[in-house]
């Protein structure tokens, strides 16, 4: 008899002669039914099947051989006893198809009763031994056990032994078998084969899931006789795909409990794996188990599970189950020295999962963990390549740390060895590692609260401080460098977050507090030049600082004096820190320390403090003076400046507050552009003139104290006009002048005419003098030809700021640019501006007209 | 010759109780293919047994027959084809004759029944038909008359169960157990060691072993035990004859180091001579073990076995 050949063919046949071998059954036709299958199990013997097309045709016959084995057993004693037909079926020639047939008998026997259970058992697993072909084998066996699973019911003890054995018997031999396909056929197919062996994997595994079904609850079974033998067994097979695939299995197969029990058995057996197994695959899945076992545990009824253990008696080791893995580690590093970083990490990972999963407080497991990752990334000498980075990320930032930033803070601080495993990775991976736990613990808005935690945690972001290295050594280059990126704010997340980080801090008492903030700040000044972006957050926590003594002061009166000292020293650490962000980024950013400087004047101010509010004032001076050289930001600086003064209330002691205006009044007035003189005298003017702050309690009309000296206000006044007017530029005088008009309708409401000395008298004649001067600007525009203005005039408009900028507003979108320079080729939409901002105005005091009867003495046309 | 001369009487031998005995099938011999397939049925009998039956000469209707005399003989021979091309089997040795007279000379006018019987008779051989041999039992019945004698011819079979429990040939009944153990091998290739149960099976019996493979470099296809029985005969010279009896295969694929393969064959189904010895020639059994491998070639290893036949 041959095979067909090809696979349609082969199941072709196969369908037919399962139709003929019904028939002759149903005709009751024994000898002629067999022989018909025997034609079809002869297809089982073709050599030149790929597995997929084997399977195929197994699952074929199998079907048909079941309608058969339905009919042995009907038929049984009846028609012919199975013991004969056992023999009988032994006289087929080819041995393939004589054992399926054997089996086919022998199952059906085994069906009976009175069936010599143990002999046929032994019989068919013994003569299995003749297919030697790994893949015929294979299937054969996987045959074998299909149909003797129904039988594997026992309640007694030896019978179920009995059971396993065979089971692992076929097993054993399976698996040998599966091993051995490896090396079928040429050199140059290896791949195929092991592609064709994953496809069979699931024959061998189903008889490990068989032993589970089997084992049932009984862990001393399992323990002292199923699992040592399967364990020898993938050890002794020393493949590759067979030892990772089996333990797999294993692991996966048979419950949590049990691998509770047997895990130094497990473990030990990973160790004496084909070194090319990855021995991080076998660890991980067992972790995931006994994770997965403590989950359950939660879920369902405790007392259950308690007594679970109980039963299998593992809750004592259920303690060391650390231990247990701690023990696997040090082993494998001892008889494996030639495993890679790479395997090792999933490794210690997966413990680490463990170790989290169990014993969630327990920070020094972490720390031994990482202590001994720390060990071999020492010993791995040379720099550790960068594919590896995502190892060591893994295992510095699991997810279960981040999910838990409590623990992760402590992890943070109580362990040393974390800081050291992370210190010896590579700058990137550092940066990156820092970024994510300050990323973590700014999420939880994690309070840190002691000096200790907050140096750890310092330490630990070395990375970030750290300058970086591209920095030029020489001092004099460093100089030269200042000055060309002084206005090169670019964006670092590493250094915001850093400075977050400084959010953190917060303690009770404002002294433990406040020296939390100067640790920082003594940190951060490893960094260089990135104060500039750390030490403005450390300021601003120490003006809350203040805020917060100011807050104290006011509900504890008695400790007024304690708390008046505290304030005092922590002004001096900002100014402190202010000068060390001078010394250390000089350049880079005059701007933001004189505006610090003004803030915290003021803030020293409100808090009474006007010897200090003046000495911040005079520091922002200085800085003014010595090195705001832009005129822009000299003239915003004028602008920020009278703010801030014109709200201080403290300073008169000494004449503070006359200085400081006058200063600043002349430093307006001697702006380099005359526009921004202009501008900045008739800001500076407000100075004379105290408003209400209705947060102190004062009230116009009620409060007497105001400072305000309305002849100084007209000076300024009188003075900015006289600016304006001396402009060349007609438009520009033109708007200035508008704009000192403004001012004085401000002070001709706010104030008597007597005290600010600016009457009807003095608009009436600022309006005639604008006017006089926009029918100069308007003989200017006449000037220009008609149709060009007018082709211009509902396109774009061009406004002008009140700090003097070009507004360009496009009638495209409704998005306006800002220029600080007139837009050259719009120079005759410009003339307009002037014009109608004196129409409004003109317009705003017509209206007022309306409500304030002294307007009406002011003559508009 | 009976083309011509029609034979003046029929001859009939009809042994006793020949429906209700047991009857054996054999192949015909004949070299006409359409013959081989057809099978002789001959009843059976075994040593010692009495051969006894009635002889009927019927006359045909409204003649007689004049003889000389009635004989019945038993006959047990040895038949060989002297070369392959002679198709034709001779006696070459008569070792059993009996004879008895059932009449003397008279007339025949009709039909007549003789009962003869051969008491206890010794049949030293089993009957047997192979290629170049036949041994034959046979009741013969000879007319004698003044022209040709009138000669019928009725083979039966012979079998011969041995006693048990003592298998022939064998002196010490503990010979049998003893396990036949071969240790074969072609270097640096194949080293197996076989085994079989013991060496002299009854024609029901069950082979039973094991081969263990020691050293394994071939690639093996598959295994295969096969029973050849070997027909010898003729002095000078000496014709052999191998037919393979039974070919099973026992192994498919190619085992590794340290696999021993089961053996087990049930020869109850199978159609075997046992071995026997005789003057002119013997029949000898060997089992034998072939590895195919995956090129064609066979490796191929022979050792006798005694078959004998037993009483069920």
């Amino acid at each position: 008899m041959s095979y067909a050949e090809t696979i349609d063919q082969a199941i072709a046949n196969c369908k037919q002669q399962t139709v003929l071998m019904q028939r002759c059954l149903t005709q009751e036709k024994l000898m002629d039914a067999l022989k018909h299958t025997s034609i079809m199990l002869t297809e089982l013997r073709n050599p030149h099947l790929s597995p997929k097309q084997y399977y195929e045709l197994y699952i074929l016959i199998y079907d048909s051989l079941s309608i058969l084995s339905t009919y042995f057993v009907e038929c049984h004693t009846k028609r012919h006893h199975l013991a004969d037909l056992y023999e009988l079926v032994q006289y087929a020639g080819n041995i393939v198809p004589r054992l399926y047939l054997m089996i086919t008998v022998g199952s059906s026997y085994l069906q009976s009763a009175d069936a010599p259970r143990e002999e046929i058992f032994k019989d068919m697993i013994e003569m299995c031994k003749g297919v030697q072909n790994p893949i015929r084998g294979l299937f054969l066996r996987y045959y074998l056990s299909q149909r003797t699973k129904q039988f594997f019911q026992a309640d007694d003890v030896e019978a179920k032994k009995a059971n396993a054995n065979f089971i692992i018997t076929n097993f054993i031999e399976m698996n040998k078998l599966w091993v051995r396909l490896q090396h079928q056929g040429p050199l140059r197919e290896r791949e195929q084969r092991t592609r064709e062996r994953k496809e069979l994997k699931i024959l061998i595994g189903a008889n490990v899931v068989r032993l589970s079904q089997i084992v049932e609850s009984d862990f001393t079974m399992y323990k002292e006789e199923i699992l040592p033998q399967i364990l020898e067994q993938v050890v002794q097979c020393r493949d590759v795909v067979s030892q990772e695939y089996l333990l797999d299995v294993i692991c996966q197969v048979f419950p949590d409990e049990f691998h509770l029990g047997t895990l130094a058995e497990l473990l030990a057996t990973s160790l004496k794996l084909n070194p090319t197994v990855p021995i991080n695959k076998v660890v991980l899945t067992l972790v995931e188990r006994l994770n997965g076992f403590i989950d359950r545990q939660e879920n369902s009824d405790s007392d259950d599970l308690a007594q679970k253990l109980a039963a299998f008696s593992i809750a004592g080791e259920n303690q060391n189950l650390f231990f247990v893995f701690w023990k696997f580690l040090n082993q494998l590093s001892d008889e494996r020295p030639d495993l890679s970083l790479q395997e090792l990490a999933p490794v210690i990972q997966g413990v680490l999962k463990l170790t989290l999963r169990w014993y969630p407080q327990n920070i020094s497991n972490v720390d031994v963990l990482l202590k001994f990752m720390y060990e071999k990334c020492q010993e791995y000498g040379k720099s550790i390549p960068e594919e590896y980075d995502y190892l060591f990320n893994d295992l510095l930032l699991p997810q279960e740390f981040k999910s838990e930033p409590a623990f992760f803070c402590k992890i943070l601080t109580k362990c040393e060895s974390y800081e050291k495993l992370l210190s010896a990775q590579n700058i990137s991976l550092q940066k990156h590692c820092t970024n994510e736990i300050l990323d973590t613990l700014t999420q939880a808005e994690w309070q840190i609260s002691s000096k200790l935690e907050l140096e750890k945690l310092l330490s630990l972001c070395g990375a970030l401080i750290e300058p970086g290295v591209d920095k030029p050594s020489s001092p004099l280059m460093l100089e030269e460098e200042d000055g060309l990126d002084s206005d090169n704010w670019s964006l670092t997340p590493d250094q915001e977050k850093l400075a977050k980080l400084t959010h953190l801090c917060y303690n009770k008492s404002i002294d433990e507090h406040s020296e939390l903030l100067l640790t920082c700040r003594n940190w951060y000044q490893k960094s260089g030049r990135n104060v500039r972006y750390l030490f403005p957050a450390i300021i601003c926590n120490l003006w809350k600082l203040i805020r917060r003594c100011q807050w104290k002061i006011k509900r504890k009166p008695e400790r007024r004096e304690k708390l008046n000292n505290t304030t005092k020293q922590l002004f001096k650490h900002v100014s402190r820190t202010i000068n060390d962000l001078y010394s250390a980024c000089g350049g880079g950013c005059f701007d933001l320390l004189y505006k610090l400087n003004l803030q915290t004047a003021a803030l020293a101010d409100q808090s009474e403090l006007g010897d200090i509010a003046y000495d911040f004032f005079s520091q922002a001076f200085t800085i003014f003076e010595e090195s705001l050289s832009d005129s822009r930001t000299q003239f915003q600086a004028i602008v920020s400046m009278a703010q801030t003064l014109q709200k201080t209330r403290n300073l008169h002691v000494e004449s503070y507050y006359d200085t400081l205006i006058t200063r600043c009044t002349l430093h307006g007035s001697k702006l380099l552009k005359k526009q921004d003189q202009c501008r900045a005298v008739y800001t500076c003017s407000h100075l004379w003139w105290a408003t209400e702050i209705s947060l102190l309690g004062e009230e116009e009309g009620v409060t007497e104290s105001f400072y305000r000296e309305g002849k100084r206000v007209l000076e300024c006044l009188q003075r900015s006009l006289r600016v304006a007017d001396s402009i060349m530029d007609n438009i520009q005088s033109c708007e200035l002048m508008v704009e000192i008009l403004n001012r004085c309708c401000y002070y001709f409401i706010h104030g008597d005419e007597n005290s600010t000395h600016v009457g009807v008298k003095y608009i009436n004649g600022l309006i005639e003098l604008i006017k006089t001067n926009l029918d100069a600007l308007k003989l200017e525009i006449s000037s220009v030809s008609e149709e060009h203005r007018g082709s211009n005039s509902d396109e774009d408009r061009t406004l002008i700021g009140i700090d003097g900028c070009y507004i360009h507003q496009s009638t495209l979108n409704s998005v306006a640019a800002v220029y600080s320079k007139p837009p050259s080729s719009k120079t005759a939409n410009l003339e307009s501006v002037p014009i109608e901002h004196f129409q409004r105005t003109l317009r705003y005091i017509q209206d007022q007209k309306d409500v304030d009867s002294r307007f009406k003495a002011i003559v508009l046309l | 010759m009976s083309l011509f001369f029609k034979s003046p009487i029929d001859i009939e031998i009809l042994l006793d109780g020949e429906e209700s005995r047991k009857h054996v099938e054999i192949a015909n011999s004949s070299n006409n293919p359409t013959a081989r397939t057809l099978k002789d049925r001959y009843p059976v009998y075994e040593d010692g047994e009495s051969v006894s039956g009635i002889v009927t000469l019927r006359v045909k209707e409204g003649k007689k027959l004049e003889h000389l005399g009635v004989k019945v003989s038993l006959i047990g021979s040895v038949d060989i084809t002297k070369s392959t091309s002679e198709g034709k089997k001779r006696p070459v040795e008569t070792f059993l004759t009996l004879s008895a007279d059932l009449c003397p000379h008279g007339e025949l006018v009709h039909s007549q029944n003789f009962p003869f019987n051969f008491k206890d008779v010794e049949k030293r051989y089993e009957a047997y038909r192979g290629k170049n041999v036949d041994v034959t039992y046979y009741v013969k019945v000879t007319v004698f008359r003044k022209s040709t004698d009138i000669v019928k011819h009725k083979r039966f079979w012979c079998l011969l169960y041995h006693p048990d429990p003592t298998p022939p040939t064998v002196a010490n009944p503990s010979d049998e157990r003893k396990p036949v153990k071969l240790d074969i091998g072609i270097e640096n290739c194949l080293h197996i060691e076989f085994e079989y149960s013991k060496s002299q099976f009854s024609l029901k019996d069950v082979i039973v072993g094991r081969i263990y493979f020691l050293l394994t470099r071939l690639k093996v296809k598959h295994m295969e035990l096969s029973v050849i029985t070997r027909e010898t005969c003729g002095m000078e010279p000496v014709q052999l004859l191998d037919s393979t009896s039974i070919r099973y295969e026992i192994m498919d694929g190619s085992p590794v180091k340290g696999e021993t393969i089961p053996i087990r064959l049930f020869l109850g189904g199978y159609d075997l001579t046992p071995s026997s010895t005789f003057n002119f020639f013997n029949i000898k059994n060997y089992l034998s073990l072939v590895i195919i491998d995956e090129d064609g070639r066979r490796y191929f290893k022979q050792s006798e076995i005694t078959l004998y036949r037993k009483r069920n």
